[in-house]
């Protein structure tokens, strides 16, 4: 009952903030130069004032700003994203025929990099002044720096020219035909490593030396000589009795982690060619499609919220001292 | 008969910034079947190292045991396998800490804690661990040891989650059970009651305690022999009557002055300081000479004293250049 009213409140909190988003971006991508109007006529094939002005009234372009964003703001109340300026689609329906690719990056990501970056921070943290520690340091301050576009075009040469094992461009093989459901998963997955890989490389950084830190702590705690006291074996005090306290901070910077995510697979869905709203974001941009960039904002905004509030769950799920006293289960 | 426990010539060696320091030296002791040795001193004495020592659990790096030994039932411990060691603490040997708050996993439930140590060591299925779970929790005085069993650490007192750290100790029956200051950090009558139900648990199970503390108060209730240690090494060992009687070392006196007299025709006609102290603190091991350690916060400190007094004399020992063991009432004491 206490976990349902969490929720409602945080929901509640992210509307709010949803609105802001939505009311900031409109507002910016308008003082952004260009205008939507001439991209569209330049498309039609030549630009007179008539069209121009034909255009912005079809598209209500004309209407004062604040005009614009009140009857922008409704539609949206009602669900409604609007009609992209150049597909003359739903942006709605753009964005769901993309949205998956970029949720699957995006966790794939997360997962590789909170794994290995605990597995990196584990291993180092059992001799912090050790040869591995030491490794494990270097990686993840070179990991942490390197821009994921440069990374990711390194990984594109690597792989499409010396050790082709990897696809290095969009989700599924062209040649592929469809045989059948789980060599369909395969064949995502093969395409998935590299731009998960490349946009995990920045985080587990961060997760590595987090998790570093963090177990060195609990690996000092009393309750872990108490484990060891009662004849626990090593690699079970490591990583259950220890681990499972070091996990805590790391479930934190996961939770913060993921907006940062979304705005890197833009990035990365561009590099590799990955068909999710990066891509989409990014050409919409150059083509001043409004209702398309702010959809996107949307649903990015949305995607982090939601993240959040899944995140704090696991966290009240994963510290007992958290949920409230008398709680069952 | 051999002892139960038997430790001779202890050292354990720390590196540190310093160097080598010597956190441990030439410790010796036995332990009977069934029996309670205290093991007194201030902070910093080697009390909680001498009982790492015992489990094995020296962190190692910097710690390591340079020489000595340590036999459990004729077995030598020092440098046993650590599957060995693995396999008996917990099992042969359990182990009470200081702090209650910080000793048990926050994450975990206590019933499944102790279980863990059925788990480890006894050939059960975990429903009868949980079951055996819930049966020590009543042995140690939990009241509705069956819910409490799901509880977390935090939801319980302090005095409950040493009861608990007591559960998991004896879960396997040990012949030894090392209980380090397992009731500093608890206020006087929950001391008290743990008190009794660890001499409860003694009769009951005939199980031989190590009772490391700095209250002398404590020793006078729980133990059979003590042995004072300062600043590394042993100073005095004997009955605990003797000791508490006719301490021997200054040292040793210095903290049986400090119990506070509770009777008031004691604290009126015998101490009329009603709270004494030793003055200055143990010095730090990287500075320890070769003398007496104790000699600078020493008022029958002489001549001699820079030399390293040998503990020495009948069962009731002593290892001080100004104690004259034939000055002893009755050699042996008691």
């Amino acid at each position: 009952m206490q976990t349902l009213g969490y929720i409602l409140r945080r929901l509640i909190y992210g509307v709010i903030l949803m609105f802001f988003v939505v009311v900031l971006n409109f507002i910016l991508i308008r003082l952004a130069p260009g205008d939507p109007a001439e991209v569209i006529a330049g498309d039609m094939g030549g630009i007179t004032k008539e069209l121009l002005a034909e255009i912005r009234a079809q598209y209500g372009l004309d209407q004062p700003m604040t005009t614009q964003l009140w009857i922008y703001l409704h539609q949206i109340a009602t669900g409604n994203l609007g009609v992209s300026y150049y597909f003359d689609q739903p942006v709605s329906k753009l964005i769901g025929s993309r949205v998956g690719a970029t949720i699957l990056l995006v966790l794939a990501a997360q997962v590789l990099s909170i794994l290995l970056g605990v597995v990196m921070g584990v291993f180092s943290a059992r001799k912090p002044n050790g040869p591995v520690s030491a490794i494990v340091s270097v990686i993840s301050t070179v990991g942490y720096a390197l821009p994921v576009f440069w990374t990711g075009i390194m990984l594109i040469i690597l792989f499409a020219s010396w050790i082709p094992v990897f696809p290095v461009e969009g989700m599924v093989s062209a040649r592929h035909a469809a045989t059948g459901w789980l060599s369909y998963g395969w064949d995502v997955a093969r395409h998935l490593f590299l731009p998960a890989f490349t946009l995990a490389i920045i985080f587990l950084a961060q997760y590595a030396r987090l998790s570093r830190a963090s177990m060195i702590d609990v690996l000092g705690a009393d309750y872990v000589r108490t484990a060891r006291a009662k004849g626990v074996p090593e690699m079970r005090v490591i990583f259950k009795h220890a681990l499972r306290n070091a996990i805590l901070p790391i479930l934190t910077v996961a939770g913060l982690q993921f907006g940062n995510l979304i705005s890197g697979a833009l990035l990365v869905e561009t590099v590799f060619n990955w068909p999710g709203m990066g891509t989409l974001a990014f050409d919409s941009i150059l083509r001043r499609d409004y209702p398309t960039v702010l959809g996107i904002l949307i649903i990015g905004s949305a995607m982090v919220v939601v993240a959040n509030i899944v995140t704090d769950l696991g966290y009240r799920l994963a510290d007992p001292r958290i949920r409230t006293t008398g709680g069952r289960r | 008969m051999a002892a139960l426990l038997e430790v001779t010539d202890l050292k354990v060696e720390f590196s540190t910034r310093y160097g080598d320091v010597t956190a441990l030296d030439g410790v010796s002791f036995s332990l009977d079947e069934g029996e309670t040795l205290g093991v007194v001193g201030e902070s910093g004495c080697g009390k909680s190292i001498t009982a790492l020592a015992v489990m094995g659990l020296i962190p190692a790096p910097p710690g390591r045991i340079s020489a000595g030994s340590i036999r459990f039932q004729g077995e030598e411990l020092v440098g046993a396998r650590e599957g060995r060691l693995r396999r008996l603490r917990g099992r042969d040997i359990g182990m009470i800490f200081q702090e209650p708050m910080t000793s048990l996993n926050p994450v975990f439930r206590v019933g499944d804690q102790i279980a863990e140590a059925i788990l480890l060591h006894q050939d059960v299925s975990r429903t009868e661990a949980a079951k055996r779970a819930i049966e020590l929790m009543k042995t140690v005085g939990i009241p509705e040891p069956a819910s409490r069993a799901r509880a977390y650490p935090h939801e319980l007192s302090g005095g409950m989650r040493q009861r608990v750290m007591i559960a998991m100790a004896i879960s396997c029956r040990p012949k030894v059970l090392i209980a380090d200051e397992p009731t500093t950090a608890l206020d006087v009558t929950v001391q008290a009651q743990i008190f009794d139900l660890m001499r409860q648990i003694q009769e009951d199970y005939g199980v031989a305690i190590i009772m490391i503390t700095h209250d002398m108060g404590a020793i006078a209730e729980m133990a059979d022999r003590v042995a004072v240690m300062y600043a590394g090494r042993m100073i005095e060992e004997g009955r605990a009557d003797a000791i508490l009687d006719h301490a021997g070392h200054p040292y040793t006196q210095g903290l049986i002055a400090c119990i506070p007299a509770l009777d008031p025709e004691v604290a009126a006609a015998d101490r009329p300081p009603p709270l004494a102290e030793i003055p200055g603190i143990v010095p730090p091991l990287h500075l320890l000479g070769k003398g007496c350690a104790f000699a600078a916060r020493c008022d029958r400190a002489f001549a001699a004293c820079t030399d390293m007094p040998a503990l020495k004399g009948g069962p009731h020992a002593v290892a001080c250049h100004a104690h004259e063991p034939q000055q002893q009432p009755t050699a042996g004491g008691a």
